[in-house]
């Protein structure tokens, strides 16, 4: 089993939190300051939590003899991203009352709320609970947020898929009822055996683990890019079940060659129903006993296939879980986007996709996103899905309702928004990174926006406007936005410097690599005008950027 | 004159003798000298006429003279009882023979806190006071334009009520033993008068050694930095200024007194309304020659004008005014001046500008050579106009290296206690500044009694004043305990007062391990409900009756382990 000596601190303290509590009630007693104890940092992420502070204030405030301005950022657990109009109703007023205000789509479906300051965290909590919304597990070292192909017209079966996400997310649940007791006053429970972990146990998994569903032929989800994709068979309109990839992960760090990103591999097929998620459990739990626990660089999925051998996972599986993992069903994906504006599905049901940049629903002078979906989410007439690039789609509108829900998307100019975003912007995603961010190297969702301004007149000059390209920016190379698996990828390195990265494919089977690295903004511009140049000129016909780039051999597979 | 050895052995004593010890042997010789001290019989028959020496005193200077008489009538024979204005049985005063006030001026021209129940109850009572005969040493400052005003109301209030005033009253300006010591001397030949047995002559010591001791020494000192404590989007502004100045001698507890600027736009707006004087004309004020600019600028107080000098204002400009609170900019706005000559008039009878003190926010100790204070930005409207306190906005303005002119104003009831002792600060907003400073000076020198702190603001994000500081020192340990109360970050507001009382147990143990408690800010209507906490804690927790309370609390103040500087 995994080696167990010299376990890193964090494996520790989650050993020693008596089940994800350690000192958080005491630390939210902490007056004097608005950060809560070391060790408890490390323990609210198993509830949804992250300690940060705002690096944009630190200097002036230091000035001031103020503590850094720490606040708490908060992650929902939305399983496929879905929302009810109520819910989405409250999450307003919340994020209005004790956050920044800013709704922050994320890359995994869900969305998360900046600026709690401590006192405001049980608050928060609580309103979310009274609308049967939670943040448990959405952060540390457990399944995180369950991906779903989000657009319901994918498939008729959407929504017997779509379920599944939400049985995964469930199953995978820690079992303590810390998060009840410290944020919602809940009584201490008595037997500690009603928590007892079978899956988890006192350690948890190594690492952070994420799972992805998605229904080909559209990989919206990035399905290769997480520790588990499941990857939906359907023969003739009905789901059989699905073909399991394990392994894939984006983060690297730069100077360590033994970090690296990986696409998942797929180790076979399971039929749908118990199977899938016997399968899916063991997957986790040999993870757990396999997985590195002393340098958490090295414990993600990834390294643990690539040490003991996919085969030897799958058989691992297939043992403890007391199935066999048939071959592989054939699949293919042909694309890898969101499908913006009105969009109906088999049951003549509409739903409508909103191009929201970075994933920051918020009122700004060109539109008005975040009063236009309340409004929307006040009729009562629709619900919200999340998408992994960051977008919402206002959901299940029947036919009757569709002019009137439409008229309030004109009326805050979010329907001409939409329709008005260039192609290359809509296929764009950045991480958060600065000010919040305490990894980040570079700026992210800040500064995408202005660069792409500055990109687009490039793909105007060689007539590319109308080419789909996938983009991606992230602050540091963890890869929040899924960098190594775009077409052309910024990766910051430092203040105003990134890696260009190019030559992943348009549906995301192919990880790209580093092409120039730590370029600022006008080494970016002159090698796009170049390589845009060559592009348009030496292209065969529908050739994406990404397979261009490595037929080119611009970067070395 | 005196023979060698003789000679010899004064010098030595003279030399190590401190300056305490000089003043007292000065007295102690010449009261050697005075023909009573030798004179039994008449020291015997002088017992008979009973002296009371009653002081009102906020920053203890009453105090001092007050017990220097009655030490000094008690060694001529005199039964002198010595008094403080607060403990005084108001009963007492109409069987009272001779009663001698020594009493201050504070605020704008109000009796000191410990003497209000005295000043109201002389005031409100319709009683009589035949025999009772009375003088008045009223101790004031002639830079506050209501000189000695408590002193004078007194004085002649006992004269209503019928009492006799032996001698006139004196009034002391910040250098006060002398006049002091004369009225003093005046006082006791009446007594010698109405007693045969009384010593004639009476030689005042002379007071050369005790005057280096008081009165009020200007520094100029240098800003060293001026910053806001508060956080954007706060509500508040509060100045955080330290200023250097190498000389400066000082204790925790003190604050600084500054003498502020008129702000040019003030001063300009005057002079438009001037009826076209020429800003650069010398005119006398004070038997001092200034141009007008300047002392508009420097020298007279142009806001909030008080009731005595805009009566002087109405008779010059011959109107009938009715504002009571008014500048002098709106005053010439609306009531104008007919020509230059009569606005000259007016520069004549108004007052020279008010001292502001600052409690000092910094400690010998820890920060030699240099003055802290932290100052808020004092913000009021008048009819929807919106205007700001002239010293506070002055002081914010500060640049670095700008030169200040301020003095030290002592503050001998509010010290720290002995090392070991422990002790608990209340101080919300700029109440803080007492307290950085002594934290600073038990971190400097080590002292051993635990230190517990409650501050209150409005925000926590934005107004938690020198929070990185307090947090270091909690986190070595010189800040043993700290509650906060922010006002405004929950629905319900939440003061330091409700914060003490949540924590009442302990505060109670500490009280009765001998803790001693400090209060320091605003004065309405923080002080009042934090008192009356205090009082109900005790009472609570010591399982004592409000009276008990009270009187706990009372004999608290007596043994000096209650100080209020607020204001
Ligand atoms: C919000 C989000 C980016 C966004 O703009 O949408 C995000 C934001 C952060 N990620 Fe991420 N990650 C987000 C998706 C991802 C993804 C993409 C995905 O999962 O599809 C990845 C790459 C896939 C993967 O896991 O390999 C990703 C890989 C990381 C890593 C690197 C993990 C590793 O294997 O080393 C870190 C750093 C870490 O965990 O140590 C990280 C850490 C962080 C933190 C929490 C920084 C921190 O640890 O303090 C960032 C919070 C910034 C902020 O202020 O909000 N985030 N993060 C995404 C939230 C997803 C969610 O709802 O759960
Ligand atoms: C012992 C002591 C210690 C102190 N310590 C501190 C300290 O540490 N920090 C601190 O910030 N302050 C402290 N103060 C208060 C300080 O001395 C000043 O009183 C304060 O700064 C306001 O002075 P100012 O000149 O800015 O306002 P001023 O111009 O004196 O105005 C003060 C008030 O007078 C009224 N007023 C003035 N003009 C008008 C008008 N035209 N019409 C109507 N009303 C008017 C307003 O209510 C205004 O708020 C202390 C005071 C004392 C006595
Ligand atoms: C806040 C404050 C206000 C004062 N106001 C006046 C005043 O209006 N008139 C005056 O003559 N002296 C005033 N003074 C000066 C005091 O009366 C003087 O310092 C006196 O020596 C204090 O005596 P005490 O220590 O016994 O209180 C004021 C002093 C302070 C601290
Ligand atoms: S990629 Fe790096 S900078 Fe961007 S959010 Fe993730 S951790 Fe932060």
């Amino acid at each position: 089993m995994a080696e167990e000596k010299n376990l890193s601190g964090i494996e520790k303290i989650k050993q020693a939190s008596d089940a994800l509590r350690g000192e958080i009630t005491k630390s939210l007693k902490d007056e004097i300051t608005g950060a809560i104890r070391e060790s408890d940092q490390a323990l609210i992420k198993f509830h949804g939590m992250y300690q940060q502070d705002d690096r944009d204030r630190r200097e002036e405030r230091a000035e001031k003899k103020l503590d850094r301005l720490y606040t708490f950022m908060i992650r929902l657990r939305l399983p496929g991203g879905f929302l009810t109009a109520d819910q989405w109703i409250a999450m307003h007023e919340i994020a209005g009352q004790n956050s920044t205000g800013v709704i922050k789509i994320t890359t995994r479906q869900t969305i998360q709320l900046h600026g709690l300051v401590k006192s405001h965290i049980k608050p928060t909590i609580t309103a979310f609970n009274e609308v049967l919304l939670d943040s448990i597990a959405t952060c540390g070292d457990v399944n995180r947020n369950v991906l779903c192909s989000s657009h319901p017209k994918q498939s008729p079966i959407h929504e017997e898929i779509f379920d599944y996400a939400d049985k995964i997310s469930t199953m995978l649940k820690p079992k303590t009822k810390a998060y009840y007791e410290i944020w919602l006053d809940d009584e201490k429970i008595a037997d500690k055996k009603d928590e007892e972990d079978p899956l988890y146990q006192d350690r948890y998994l190594p690492r952070k683990f994420k799972i992805a569903i998605v229904i080909p032929p559209n990989n919206d989800v990035d399905v290769f890019t997480n520790d588990l994709g499941l990857i939906a068979i359907i023969e003739n309109n009905e789901l059989k079940g699905f073909n399991i990839a394990i392994g894939g992960g984006m983060s690297t760090t730069h100077g360590n060659p033994a970090t690296y990103a990986r696409l998942g591999t797929v180790i076979g097929f399971v039929e749908k129903g118990e199977q899938t998620m016997k399968a899916i459990y063991e997957v986790a739990t040999v993870q757990r006993d396999y997985g590195n626990r002393s340098d958490r660089k090295l414990a993600r999925l990834k390294y643990t296939v690539d040490k003991l051998g996919a085969t030897w996972y799958k058989e691992e599986v297939e043992r403890r879980a007391g199935i066999t993992i048939q071959e592989a069903r054939p699949f293919s994906f042909n694309e890898r986007r969101d499908y913006y504006g009105w969009q109906q599905n088999d049951k003549g049901v509409w739903y409508y996709t909103v191009y929201v940049e970075s994933g920051r629903i918020t009122d700004d002078e060109e539109q008005a996103v975040k009063t236009a979906l309340l409004e929307v989410a006040k009729t009562g007439k629709c619900s919200f899905r999340f998408t992994a690039n960051q977008n919402v789609i206002i959901s299940d509108v029947v036919a009757a309702d569709k002019d009137h829900i439409n008229s309030i998307l004109e009326q805050f100019h979010i329907t001409s928004y939409t329709e008005n975003t260039s192609l290359l912007r809509k296929n764009s995603i950045a991480c958060v990174a600065l000010p919040t961010c305490p990894l980040a190297l570079a700026e992210g969702q800040r500064y995408l926006p202005v660069l792409i301004a500055k990109i687009e007149p490039l793909l105007d000059k060689y007539g590319l406007a109308e080419y789909d390209i996938i983009m991606r920016m992230t602050g540091c190379p963890n890869g929040c936005a899924r960098p190594a698996a775009a077409e052309i990828a910024f990766v910051g390195t430092a203040p105003g410097k990134y890696n260009l990265q190019l030559g992943g494919d348009r549906v995301g089977m192919r990880l790209n690599k580093v092409y120039k690295e730590n370029l600022d903004e006008s080494a970016i511009l002159t090698e796009l005008d170049g390589l845009f140049n060559r592009f348009s000129a030496e292209k065969t016909n529908d050739e994406s950027f990404g397979d261009f780039a490595m037929r080119k051999n611009l970067v070395t597979a | 004159m005196l023979a060698e050895h003789k000679l010899k052995i004064l010098q030595d004593l003279i030399s190590s003798a401190s300056k305490e010890e000089l003043g007292w042997m000065n007295n102690y010789i010449s009261s050697q000298l005075t023909p009573a001290a030798t004179d039994h019989p008449a020291a015997q028959k002088l017992t008979a006429n009973k002296v009371t020496i009653a002081y009102g005193t906020e920053t203890g200077n009453s105090k001092r003279v007050a017990t220097d008489f009655a030490a000094k009538a008690k060694k001529i024979g005199i039964n002198a009882k010595l008094v403080s204005l607060d403990q005084y049985r108001l009963n007492d005063l109409p069987k009272e023979e001779y009663f001698l006030t020594v009493i201050s001026t504070q605020g704008e021209g109000e009796p000191p806190e410990a003497a209000k129940k005295f000043y109201d109850h002389i005031h409100n009572n319709g009683f009589k006071l035949e025999k009772l005969k009375y003088s008045v040493l009223a101790l004031g400052d002639t830079s506050y334009p209501l000189y000695c005003k408590t002193g004078e109301d007194v004085d002649e209030q006992l004269q209503r009520l019928g009492g006799n005033r032996i001698v006139d009253i004196q009034k002391c300006d910040v250098e006060y033993d002398e006049d002091a010591h004369h009225w003093f001397e005046k006082v006791l030949k009446k007594l010698a008068e109405t007693d045969s047995k009384t010593p004639a002559v009476f030689t005042a010591p002379s007071t050369a050694t005790e005057k280096k001791a008081v009165g009020k020494k200007s520094y100029i000192g240098k800003v060293l930095t001026n910053i806001d404590l508060n956080d954007r989007g706060s509500n508040k502004q509060t100045w955080h200024i330290e200023i250097a100045a190498d000389d400066v001698e000082y204790e925790c507890g003190d604050s600084i007194g500054i003498v502020p600027e008129n702000a040019v736009l003030t001063v300009e707006k005057i002079l438009s309304l001037s009826k076209g004087i020429n800003a650069g004309k010398k005119v006398e004020y004070k038997k001092e020659l200034f141009t007008v600019f300047d002392l508009l600028k420097y020298k007279l107080n142009i806001s909030h004008l008080i009731t005595a000098v805009i009566k002087r204002y109405a008779a010059i400009v011959g109107k009938e005014i009715t504002e009571t609170k008014i500048d002098l900019p709106d005053l010439l706005k609306t009531y104008p001046v007919k020509d230059a000559a009569q606005f000259e008039e007016v520069l004549a009878i108004l007052n020279p500008i008010a001292p502001r003190l600052y409690t000092l926010a910094s400690s010998p100790a820890a920060h030699n050579g240099e003055v802290h204070v932290i100052v808020a930005k004092d913000m009021f409207t008048v009819n929807e106009e919106k205007k700001y306190g002239v010293c506070s906005a002055f002081l914010g303005m500060q640049k670095i290296n700008n030169e200040i002119k301020f003095f030290i104003q002592k503050n001998k009831r509010f010290r720290l206690p002995a090392p070991d002792k422990d002790i608990i600060m209340i101080g919300p907003g700029t109440g803080i500044a007492p307290y950085r400073s002594f934290l600073a000076e038990r971190d400097a020198t080590g002292a051993t009694g635990r230190n517990w702190l409650f501050f209150g603001e409005q925000h926590f994000v934005t107004d938690f004043l020198y929070q990185t500081e307090l947090q270091n020192w909690f986190e070595t340990g010189v800040l043993t305990k700290i509650n906060l109360a922010f006002s405004r970050d929950q629905p319900e507001k939440i003061y330091v007062q409700h914060r003490m009382w949540q924590q009442g147990a302990e505060l109670y143990n500490w009280i009765q391990s001998g803790a001693h408690i400090y209060l320091c800010g605003k004065k309405d209507p923080m002080s009042v409900d934090v008192e009356h906490t205090l009082v109900e804690i005790i009472e609570k927790y010591g399982e004592k009756t409000n009276e008990e309370a009270k009187e706990y609390f009372l004999q608290m103040q007596n043994e000096g382990r209650y100080s209020e500087d607020v204001y």
